[in-house]
């Protein structure tokens, strides 16, 4: 083998291997890094509101100055919400159940804070929130009661309340870890219950407890009669970035939250461009395979007298194609190290940016990347191989 | 058997049955130009530009698939090219390697003594490009021999060498075919290797 190595390396152009090396390392680079790029984009969008699920919105009615000054009434009525219900761009609704009793909650940190105030709760339907269930779970009679704040709270209590009396800022983690004191009053009622974060939500402005506890809180701490309609509904959305859901929102006078649209316009935008990215990086790929597919050839086509004489002493096909079949697949394996390793000094890069952005961002894992690569490496090695063998089964057949 | 574009031939071979047994010496005398390469290209397997049919015992070669044909070719017809099929790029010693480690089938010591019986001992690395094209005949009779064989064809295998060279090879050449039971034939358009023949052939 060394032997026909030594006879077959004879006219290997370097300047072409370089040539494919360098297109097929840059293609191979794009694509991995586009995947990844993408996977880890997709991370900050989900993790940054984890129990949000992705294309979800929520509508409210104006709050205009007649409505103010007549009390008029900014609920949602059943007709209304089977209007929404049968919009086509709305896969699911989901009304916002505000409490009718009231809430006031404190919570102490070793002294350093009492912060104490009146609140209230909302609650949305379980399918809505994508905490996990045994997290999410009241049943009557618990003591303990999950709670969703929103990241205002904390940012108020960092950036305001923690600054101005020089306190140490939390962060979402050991806020977590903080029970709150909550007191519900209403219809004689007077209770106890400790509260405990699960969770915080930037695009949620309200104060989330389960749907079981405001069903039968609701009912306990306040007379029926009491009970509201919802003045917030949220929609699950098949598609975001569908134009019908502003002109929808416009015509029936409603709000939204609008960044909650926008990110999603910005996740289908990034899509986009990464799809872009990519092609130019699969379209790379193709041209540097195309690369060395005719250096093979040529190099096939200017030994093709020593392969000849090869198969004639006795070599068989298979024997004579594999020097030039293990070159092709060295290379690409060796393309596909750099590229990794490529992959991670430039993710490393963005990394660090992003967790500088977000710091509760959690590194997805770079196997999907690998695995696509593994495939890319698999199906560029096959068909160099195959190639290889056409060609000399071309000079077997000339005969 | 016959070209395919010819019929106006008259030969001891060409449009007729002949047979080749084993353990036998056989000549094809014949001018240049009347087929002797091509009927060692078509019993090779290189060629199959012919009419008619080429039996090794009792399967016609046309049946053969590629497996059959690097088999036949590694264990059972050895071949001396006229144009001898050496590698320019490669050493007179890695020339015969090449074959012999394919086949695993002579020991160094033999191929060591062949070189020295043919006188070109000092020339086993020197490269096929910078030697004669008599010593480069020497060469490729030994990669030819560096298998195992029923048959061996040697092409006008003497064309460039002298009396003695000629002899040696012929000795070397008959020795093993002994060694190995098989028939040998070869071919000259003149000059021919000096043996006890038992069949001469004119092409």
């Amino acid at each position: 083998m060394k032997l026909v190595w030594k006879l077959l390396r004879q006219h290997i152009s370097i300047p072409q291997f370089t040539g494919f090396f360098l297109a097929n390392l840059i293609g191979m680079t794009i694509i991995l890094l586009g995947i990844q790029f993408y996977n880890d984009t997709q991370a900050i969008y989900n993790g940054e509101d984890s129990f949000m699920k992705a294309d979800y919105m929520i509508i409210n009615k104006k709050v205009g100055v007649l409505s103010s000054i007549t009390g008029g009434n900014n609920a949602f009525t059943k007709g209304e919400i089977e209007d929404i219900n049968g919009q086509p761009f709305v896969e699911r609704v989901g009304a916002f159940t505000p409490s009718s009793f009231g809430v006031r909650a404190s919570f102490a940190m070793n002294g350093l804070a009492n912060m104490s105030t009146d609140m209230f709760f909302e609650s949305v339907p379980n399918d809505f929130i994508d905490v996990a269930r045994e997290k999410w779970h009241y049943a009557v009679g618990d003591n303990e009661l999950p709670i969703i704040l929103p990241k205002n709270y904390l940012d108020l209590y960092n950036f305001g309340y923690a600054q101005s009396r020089s306190l140490p800022k939390v962060s979402e983690g050991i806020l977590g870890a903080i029970k709150l004191q909550i007191r519900i009053t209403g219809n004689g009622h007077n209770d106890e219950y400790v509260g405990r974060i699960v969770g915080f939500s930037s695009r949620l402005n309200t104060i989330l407890v389960p749907e079981d506890f405001m069903k039968w809180a609701n009912g306990y701490y306040s007379d029926a009669a009491r009970t509201k309609n919802a003045t917030r509904i949220i929609l699950e959305l098949n598609n975001p970035a569908d134009d019908r859901i502003t002109t929808f929102v416009q015509d029936n006078n409603y709000e939204t939250d609008k960044s909650k649209l926008d990110a999603s316009k910005t996740t289908y935008i990034l899509r986009v461009v990464v799809a872009i990215v990519m092609s130019v990086g699969v379209l790379i790929c193709i041209l540097s395979l195309y690369i060395l597919m005719l250096s093979v050839f040529l190099l096939v086509q200017k030994n093709s007298s020593k392969l000849e004489n090869l198969l004639l002493i006795g070599y068989s096909p298979a024997k004579v194609s594999l020097p030039y079949q293990l070159m092709s697949v060295g290379l690409n394996v060796l393309v596909f190290i750099l590229a990794v390793a490529l992959l991670l000094v430039a993710r490393s890069l963005y990394l660090t940016l992003f967790e500088s952005f977000f710091p509760d961002f959690v590194e997805p894992s770079i196997l999907p990347s690998l695995i696509i690569g593994v495939i890319l490496l698999i199906i560029v090695s096959v068909l160099n191989m195959i190639a290889v063998r056409q060609k000399v089964m071309a000079i077997w057949n000339k005969k | 058997m016959v070209f395919m574009q010819r019929t106006d031939i008259q030969s001891d071979i060409w449009k007729q049955d002949v047979t080749f047994e084993k353990e036998k010496l056989y000549l094809i005398e014949a001018n240049s130009g009347t087929g002797k390469s091509s009927l060692c290209s078509f019993i090779y397997g290189y060629r199959n530009d012919y009419l008619g049919n080429i039996l090794f015992d009792t399967d016609d070669i046309h049946s053969y698939n590629i497996s059959k044909w690097t088999d036949m070719r590694k264990r059972h017809i050895a071949l001396l090219w006229q144009e001898l099929r050496l590698f320019p790029e490669l050493t007179a010693m890695e020339n015969v390697m090449i074959k012999n480690k394919l086949t695993g089938f002579q020991k160094k010591t033999v191929i060591n003594s062949w070189f020295e019986q043919l006188g070109i001992d000092d020339k086993k690395d020197a490269k096929i490009g910078q030697m004669s094209y008599g010593q480069q005949q020497r060469v490729a009779l030994i990669r030819t021999l560096c298998q195992p064989f029923d048959f061996v064809f040697a092409d006008e295998p003497i064309s460039h060498l002298d009396d003695q060279n000629a002899a040696i090879m012929g000795q070397i050449l008959t020795d093993e075919a002994k060694r190995q039971g098989a028939g040998v034939i070869t071919t000259s358009i003149g000059k021919h290797i000096q043996l006890n023949y038992d069949k001469t052939f004119k092409l």
